[in-house]
């Protein structure tokens, strides 16, 4: 095995993990503070990379679409959290049940409106070498922007006023209220954010994952699995998840073939379920 | 003498008055296609093309002297429909003819049941070959008959070393399996492969163990939207320069409208039909197409299928005198030709596929191809050999190389 | 019972009959297309049952029954394919074999999910990634298995149709006689449903729904009934999956796509879940909406209106057809929850109680001693219990007493088996090392549990609380009835017996908490702060069961209320901060001066 294509395996796993944690974080904000399991973030990430797309083919540069796709899908997802999210708390399956439904109909309004082609944004063509290798450069950006998003993430859950009442609001809603703090203002706020978080993932991965209606679908799946086997912990659980199931798949998918890693990523989940029945983070003390 | 002539006159009276009695009846066909879901960018431009064969028939005079009748129904892109609805246009609509599906998983659904039924069933898309059965017609090239000649022309273009990058599942293995078959033909070699799921996102373990295994082209046969972006992944690692590409898919979902300029420019598709394609009755087909639907989006290779598959049939039923289904497969088996938008096609008495041209494109930098080379009158081997239901009529079989 | 009351209670068989018959009526008039698509929505009606019997009675949202739906399918076909020839005839092969597939493939899942006591969020999660597995493996999954071939994304063909006759002529149903067969079988598996879910295995699994803990609680092995329940519903999947097999001639990997999957909880909630009928209402319902609509441009969108139908249907409709059905009729029923206001308080008569104790006595045994040694347990940095060492022993009650955080009731959760000691050991009765045993192990080797918190099961009545603990000790129905009236009796609830749990008040509930605890016939009984929420007058009688109690078993009382300890006149342990801080009897110990330290938070060494 040679030095150069064992390191680039390495690195390319490692943003494999890296685009796996910015489709997932969104996705553990709003399970980790609300208990929501939101079946729909896929389709949030559609969204974010549709509204990326049409905005590029306005003529914004790719870079200047990011924030629009994002506060378009915190828009909805507030709308949602107020129609749909907020009569169900504390109800996790009929959460699931009504995401569940709300992505069908989202993926079919996508369907409806945009058809399934619709020309891409391509690639920048940056490319690294390494040894005999040829890295496409822009996958590996995601390294840094996933450690960004994370700390980002972790920063205003933690250490702003923001996040503490929503860590408030969500653990004991009436005395978060009785002291001052509109829980269901609060809850809105942190499911919007969840939502602009995978509307981020959409618009930021566009170059990488074409935008059409069933891409959701195909990073759903794994972003369930990462955090369920996150745990309660459920950010820096999700990083660990993301990079061992995610980075472990694509090492095996390296190695053998991609179905071997995808067949990695679902046994690994089930055995890791096995051991740790509520998550990998489950009896550790940390606070996010 | 007398009596025979008279015999005879009386035969040729009796089938002329019965004639004008069937020609008054309206023929029915039945079309299933994907109009919504995730394969509706097949499915509307087949039925789009079903309509507008049907309306041109029915201009100049219909079928026996009747118009024809179409009943439409939309599969949604979901494979329970397709049998639902099989069966109603069958039982409830007393169909002659369907046209219907797209993926093979969709008409492996329908064979069993029009098999049943006796009526003629029109497969129109490309797919890996194989399928062999008195009431299935496919004017749809097979993958043998596309890489037959793309393998060939590639390992001339480009090299002997082919690496192949194909989606998990039967069209993507039994296409591999053929490549490999042609590799050896041309003196080449496949030195590695790579099955993708279609569900899968990270082609980098993909594009490194391409790079480990320094191929001169690769045959990558992208499925579902997904896998354009192993295209563009590829363009942006500046592989595009130093290795080939070629597929006998892309084009045939618009996917060179997806692919950005920079990573669709070069690409090479090989397909039996391409909007381009320069010969008269192309130019008259995509004047009544455009007239009609616009000009915005690419006719596929799909769409033309369908036009081919309305007329071949249309034509089988003039040369039997009824709709009926016995006369009309007989008539199908009879050899018809046709002038079709690309090119003079066959259909095949015993194995029921089509002879036809296969070009091969390039992809420029606007979205679209140029043709730059054909291959005239491309014979589905391997279906001509496997399957002759002239001779076995009872034959009812799905043939795939691996299993032999 | 009035006669709209018999009617109600048996309206899960009268109206079934009905409707089959009905059914099989209308086939001898049916247009054969529409007794052909019909068909399917009974087969789908029998996929939703298996939902409802997972997640209405069961209480697991299973995202995977279509899993086992597929499964039964493609290995029933291929049993069918393969010695449907020999026979001629196909139905004794296929659903048969459908249904033990499917009931495999159940077990094994059940097994991981149950056994490793996965949470609820987690089970359905991994029963969803099951069928997304399956549905990625089958179409690249080739295998030829005699006359079958199996074609990965190409799927199964050539699968025969249902054939009744045997021999070698014997032809397959048209689409009436299909119909009529599809009934048939559906009926049938419906009653088996039906039987199986009033019979005690049934009553078990609502228990498990309504509170698993508690089950437990009682002695019921939760991880069986439950890998049981999930099993059968996977046979009834997958004998829907072989005659959908037969229906359709064809499967493939489609059967496993998301769109299938959402399908079965939105038949269970149009039909309402729980029901086990509702399964056949929605399928029903939803399948006939479809076709009314049929392939023009509203029934095209099929999916879209079914999202978004979902989604009103969890928000609006949650109890689904045959639920609002029934809590209409309900209005019109005399209400048996009246009884609750004329509730005399509790009186517990002292004979009737020893009586009742001396014939536990008889049945289970002598009393048992409960001993911890080195007891420890910690949660990161806070150690609730630390190195407590103590024995208990029939006779007087002993109480634990400590000011807040003392770890009263994580010690005696760690000697119930709610949290596991990280070192020491728990002994029981003959020296029995009980640390590592599962909490329903040790509650049938005698250890009776009541929580803080009055745990009864809500939706059943008094009697039937006080039945499934009964029935969990002795397994014998007659013997459960018996015991039941009995403690009923002794705790003044006769009257109550038809009372739902729910209903009653606070201090009843824990009343009826302590009958069911005592239908166990415990040798050794742990009662915590069992006196919170009762009157002066409750907590009298409370007192003086208690000292009864103690004169048959060991009775350990964990309690804040210093009055009430004080009547228990029994020995006391003082805990502070997970350590045996003082004992003695309750006199001495309140003129301690180091107690009243503790609990005043006085001095240093607090």
């Amino acid at each position: 095995m040679e030095i150069d294509y064992l390191a680039t395996v390495l690195l390319s796993s490692l943003s494999s993990a890296s685009i796996l944690l910015i489709a997932t974080i969104g996705l553990a904000v709003v399970f980790g503070l609300m208990g929501v399991i939101n079946l729909a973030h896929g389709e949030f990430l559609m969204i974010g990379a549709y509204t990326a797309l049409t905005t590029t083919q306005w003529g914004i540069p790719h870079v200047l679409s990011i924030p629009i796709a994002v506060v378009v899908t915190m828009a909805i997802g507030a709308a949602v959290e107020i129609l749909i999210i907020s009569r169900l708390y504390g109800r996790i399956f009929d959460t699931m049940l009504a995401t569940w439904g709300l992505s069908i109909a989202f993926y079919q309004l996508a369907v409806l409106i945009f058809g399934t082609v619709t020309p891409g944004i391509g690639m920048p063509h940056y490319s690294f070498k390494i040894g005999a290798y040829s890295l496409a450069g822009y996958p590996l950006l995601m390294i840094v922007v996933a450690a960004v998003m994370a700390l980002f993430v972790y920063g205003l859950m933690t250490r702003t006023v923001y996040g503490r009442k929503a860590r408030a609001a969500i653990q004991v809603p009436e005395m978060a209220q009785a002291i001052g703090i509109d829980s269901s203002r609060v809850n809105t706020l942190t499911f919007a954010i969840g939502c602009g978080l995978a509307g981020f993932a959409g618009a930021v991965l566009l170059p990488i994952v074409p935008a059409t209606p069933s891409m959701g679908f195909a990073f759903v799946i794994k972003a369930f699995l990462t955090v369920v086997v996150a745990g309660p912990v459920t950010l820096t659980g999700s990083v660990l998840a993301a990079i061992g199931l995610g980075g472990g798949a694509s090492i095996t998918a390296s190695f053998l073939t991609s179905v071997a890693g995808d067949a990695f990523f679902f046994l690994i989940t089930a055995l890791l379920l096995w051991l740790f029945p509520m998550g990998i983070s489950a009896k550790w003390r940390r606070k996010m | 003498m007398g009596t025979a002539l008279s015999a005879k006159t009386l035969m040729i009276s009796t089938a002329l008055a019965l004639l004008p009695a069937a020609a008054f009846a309206d023929t029915k066909i039945a079309a299933i296609f994907d109009l919504t879901g995730g394969l509706n960018i097949y499915g509307i431009q087949q039925n789009n093309a079903l309509q507008l064969a049907v309306d041109t028939i029915n201009g100049q005079g219909g079928l026996l002297g009747a118009p024809i009748e179409v009943v439409s129904y939309d599969a949604q892109s979901e494979q329970s429909k397709y049998i639902q609805y099989s069966n109603t246009a069958i039982l409830k609509d007393q169909v002659k003819a369907m046209f219907a599906g797209l993926t093979s998983s969709s008409r492996e659904a329908i064979r069993p049941i029009v098999r049943k039924a006796n009526i003629p069933y029109f497969y129109t898309a490309l797919y890996e070959g194989g399928a062999c059965d008195k009431q299935t017609f496919v004017t749809g090239s097979s993958a043998s008959q596309q890489l037959s000649v793309l393998i060939d022309w590639a390992v001339k273009k480009y090299g002997k070393k082919i690496y192949v990058m194909a989606p998990d599942y039967n069209f993507g293995t039994i296409s591999a399996h053929w490549i490999k078959e042609y590799a050896k033909q041309a003196g080449a070699e496949v030195v590695g492969e790579d099955f993708l799921a279609l569900t899968i996102t990270d082609y980098a373990p993909t594009i490194q163990k391409i790079q480990a295994a320094k191929p001169d082209f690769v045959v990558a046969l992208p499925v579902g939207a997904n896998q354009t972006g192993f295209l563009e992944q590829f363009a942006a690692a500046g592989l595009k320069d130093t290795i080939g590409m070629v597929s006998t898919n892309y084009g045939s979902g618009n996917q060179q409208v997806v692919v950005s300029p920079d990573a669709g420019k070069g690409l090479i598709a090989s397909q039996g039909y391409f909007q381009p394609v320069d010969n008269p009755a192309n130019a008259a087909f995509v004047k009544l197409w455009q007239a009609k639907y616009g000009s915005e989006t690419p006719i596929v290779s799909e769409a033309v299928d369908v036009w081919n598959a309305v007329h071949l049939w249309s034509a089988a039923v003039n040369k039997a005198g009824s709709a009926d289904s016995a006369p009309v497969i007989a008539a199908l088996e009879s050899g018809l030709t046709f002038d079709a938008p690309n090119g003079m096609v066959k259909l095949e008495p015993g194995s029921h596929h089509l002879r036809q041209n296969i070009y091969i494109a390039e992809g420029d930098d606007k979205h679209s191809f140029k043709i730059v080379e054909t291959f005239p009158d491309v014979a589905p081997t391997y279906e001509n050999d496997k399957c002759d239901l002239v001779a076995n009529p009872s034959l009812a079989k799905h043939f795939t190389p691996e299993s032999q | 019972m009035t006669f709209s009351e018999k009617i109600y209670r048996s309206a899960g068989i009268t109206f079934p009959i009905i409707a089959t018959l009905a059914a099989l009526a209308a086939a001898g008039v049916m247009d054969p297309y529409l007794a052909y698509v019909a068909t399917s929505w009974v087969i789908a009606g029998m996929l939703g049952l298996s939902l409802d019997i997972v997640w209405g009675r069961g209480g697991l949202l299973s995202l995977g029954q279509t899993a086992f739906y597929g499964l039964g399918g493609y290995f029933g076909s291929v049993i069918a394919i393969n010695l449907g020839p020999v026979t001629g005839n196909t139905l004794i092969w296929s659903p048969p074999a459908g249904a033990a597939f499917g009931a495999l493939c159940a077990a094994a899942l059940g097994w991981i999910i149950f056994f490793a006591r996965m949470g609820p969020l987690q089970s359905t999660i991994l029963s969803y990634t099951f069928t997304l597995l399956l549905w990625s493996l089958t179409q690249s999954f080739q295998l030829d298995v005699g006359a079958a071939s199996i074609g990965g994304d190409n799927g199964l063909s050539n699968i025969p149709g249902m054939v009744l006759g045997f021999g070698q002529n014997a032809e397959a149903l048209g689409p009436v006689a299909v119909f009529v067969a599809a009934i048939v079988i559906a009926a049938m598996v419906y009653l088996l449903t039906r039987v199986l879910m009033k019979s005690t295995f049934g009553r078990v699994v609502d228990c498990i729904r309504i509170d698993a803990q508690k089950a437990e609680l009682l002695g019921y092995d939760v991880r069986l009934f439950q890998v049981a329940n999930f099993a059968y519903a996977g046979a009834v999947a997958g004998l829907a999956g072989a005659l959908f097999g037969a229906w359709a001639n064809y499967l493939n990997p489609s059967i496993f796509s998301v769109q299938e999957a959402l399908l079965v909880p939105i038949y269970v909630l149009v039909g309402g879940l729980g029901t086990l009928a509702g399964a056949f209402v929605g399928a029903i319902a939803i399948g006939g909406l479809s076709y009314w609509l049929g392939g023009g441009a509203v029934g095209g969108q099929t999916t879209l209106i079914l999202g978004i139908g979902l989604i009103f249907l969890v928000l609006f409709l949650k109890n689904g057809i045959l639920g609002a059905l029934g809590d209409l009729w309900r209005l019109s029923l005399p209400d048996h929850n009246s009884a609750a206001r004329d509730a005399n308080p509790v009186a517990i008569d002292p004979d009737v109680l020893e009586a009742l104790l001396k014939d536990a006595a008889v049945r289970a045994g002598p009393a048992k001693i409960l001993e911890t040694r080195d007891a420890f347990k910690r949660f990161g940095g806070v150690v609730p219990v630390n190195k407590v060492c103590r024995t208990f022993q029939p006779g007087r009650p002993s109480s634990l007493i400590g000011p807040n955080g003392a770890g009263k009731s994580s010690y005696l959760k760690t000697c119930v088996g709610i949290y596991t000691p990280e070192a020491g050991s728990i002994l029981f009765g003959d020296g029995e090392d009980i640390t590592r045993v599962p909490i329903f192990k040790r509650v049938r080797r005698g250890m009776g549990v009541k929580n803080q918190k009055p745990q009864v099961f809500g939706d059943l009545t008094v009697f039937d609380n006080l039945w499934m603990a009964a029935y969990a000790r002795t397994r014998n129905k007659n013997a459960a009835t018996e015991i039941s009236e009995k403690i009923m009796g002794m705790l003044g609830f006769t009257k109550q017996a038809a009372v739902q749990a729910s209903v009653l008040s606070h201090g009843q509930q824990q009343w009826l908490d302590i009958g069911m605890v005592l239908c166990l016939a415990p040798r050794v009984i742990l009662l915590d702060e069992p006196a919170a929420g009762m009157t002066n007058e409750e907590t009298r009688e409370l007192s003086s069961l208690v000292r009864i109690l103690a004169r048959h078993m060991t009775v350990i009382v964990v309690e804040h209320d210093m009055e009430f300890v004080r009547t228990l006149e029994g020995h006391v342990t003082v805990l502070h901060q997970g350590e045996v801080f003082a004992e003695g009897d309750i006199d001495s110990l309140r003129a301690d001066d180091r107690v009243l330290d503790i609990y005043l938070g006085r001095r240093a060494h607090v």
